[in-house]
């Protein structure tokens, strides 16, 4: 199956595609409370934590379904929004940015629980360590992943294998539902390089999906 | 996968594609095996992402804003700890890798000097001589050579 894939060069997708004028986002009324907010108002940055409260903390609840933690995560994203926002150039939406920033914040509170556990699991009966390890994600073919639990831990372990922005893609395509069209107007790219970069990101997660049920063991998470 | 399936991969994935469009797609991978295959596997992991949707409302509590400012507040009232703490591993490696480094180099030379010229003043008298209040109310430049002369001889 890699062979044939492999060997192909990435084809110009798109003839059928027409290029569209990109969204102006610096003016539109967020452009404006952006602006407002870059220039030190903080009502208006007051404004936008209000309006994307409630998107941040679904895709944070989405991700990491720890509720005692989705709050925490929340503020440092906003933390991060609020000190960053200065280099946020209207390329993409807000909500795009953010959506972004929310995303690497989930990721990265998942990696600093997994180093947790790892040192909490190293106290633990050689017994209560196997039993942890069972408790890991199926990996074969034959004993499908059922739970909607394990799926998750399966398919977040696969994020980890692909770079921020195709995470990103993935997410905004699979889990918000976005058309190609969409995501093209939301990123500031165009269609084609979305469909490219989409098609590569999903190479990548079959390709760690194989090697994960290749050698289970190898790849924790 | 062959560009016919490629083109239209997302639509696909996702159940959005026209019924003339569907029949191409599927008239390919009747007849492709490669295809076939790679699609079944990006229809697998694209069937895994449906467990990180939530229908549930998640109430975002009161507050958050003035909570917020408290963060950043905190954040930048250590700038240096976060810079410290924020250096790149591989930096910070390369870091403590160059400072053991220089540890071993200066600690061989030391003890190079220190065997070969007995008469001359112990590494640890140049260094309280460095640290001492008399060091730094003289001119930098001329006691650091009378500082460097006194080692050499
Ligand atoms: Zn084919």
């Amino acid at each position: 199956m890699g062979t044939v894939t492999g060997a192909l060069p990435v084809p110009a997708f798109g003839i059928r595609v027409a290029a569209k004028p990109r969204v102006d986002y610096q003016n539109t009324p967020e452009g404006a409370l952006v602006q407002r907010a870059q220039s030190g108002d903080e009502t208006a940055f007051r404004e936008i934590v209000e309006r994307y409260q409630s998107k941040v903390f679904s895709i944070i609840h989405g991700i990491v379904r720890q509720r005692n933690d989705v709050e925490d995560i929340a503020q440092q994203v906003f933390a991060k929004v609020y000190l960053s926002l200065k280099s946020f150039d209207f390329r993409s939406s807000l909500i795009t940015w953010i959506y972004k920033i929310t995303v690497n914040e989930c990721f990265d509170y998942l990696r600093k629980r997994k180093v947790r556990r790892l040192v909490y699991e190293s106290d633990l009966s050689e017994d209560e360590v196997r039993r942890v390890e069972n408790s890991e994600p199926a990996v074969d073919r034959q004993t499908p992943v059922d739970s909607s639990l394990a799926q998750r831990d399966y398919i977040l372990k696969l994020l980890t294998r692909v770079s921020e922005e195709e995470r990103m893609l993935l997410m905004l395509k699979e889990v918000e539902g976005f058309s190609v069209e969409e995501l093209a107007e939301k990123t500031g790219m165009n269609e084609n390089t979305i469909k490219v970069k989409l098609f590569r990101a999903r190479q990548k997660l079959v390709k760690a999906a194989t090697r994960l049920e290749r050698t289970p063991g190898l790849v924790t998470g | 996968m062959h560009t016919v399936v490629m083109e239209s991969l997302e639509e696909y994935l996702a159940g959005a594609l026209e019924p003339a469009a569907q029949r191409t797609i599927e008239d390919h991978l009747s007849a492709c095996r490669f295809c076939r295959e790679e699609i079944r596997s990006m229809q697998d992991v694209s069937q895994l992402f449906l467990s990180l949707r939530t229908e549930e409302i998640v109430e975002s509590s009161p507050g958050l804003y003035a909570r917020v400012m408290q963060h950043v507040g905190r954040q930048k009232a250590r700038p240096s700890f976060a810079g410290l703490f924020g250096l790149e591993l591989a930096f910070g490696r390369r870091l403590a890798f160059s400072a053991l480094l220089t540890l071993a180099i200066l600690g061989g030379y030391l003890v190079s000097r220190e065997t070969a010229y007995t008469g001359g003043p112990s590494p640890e008298a140049v260094m309280a001589q460095q640290e001492s209040p008399a060091f730094d109310s003289a001119p930098a430049p001329d006691n650091m050579l009378v500082t460097l002369t006194a080692y050499e001889h």
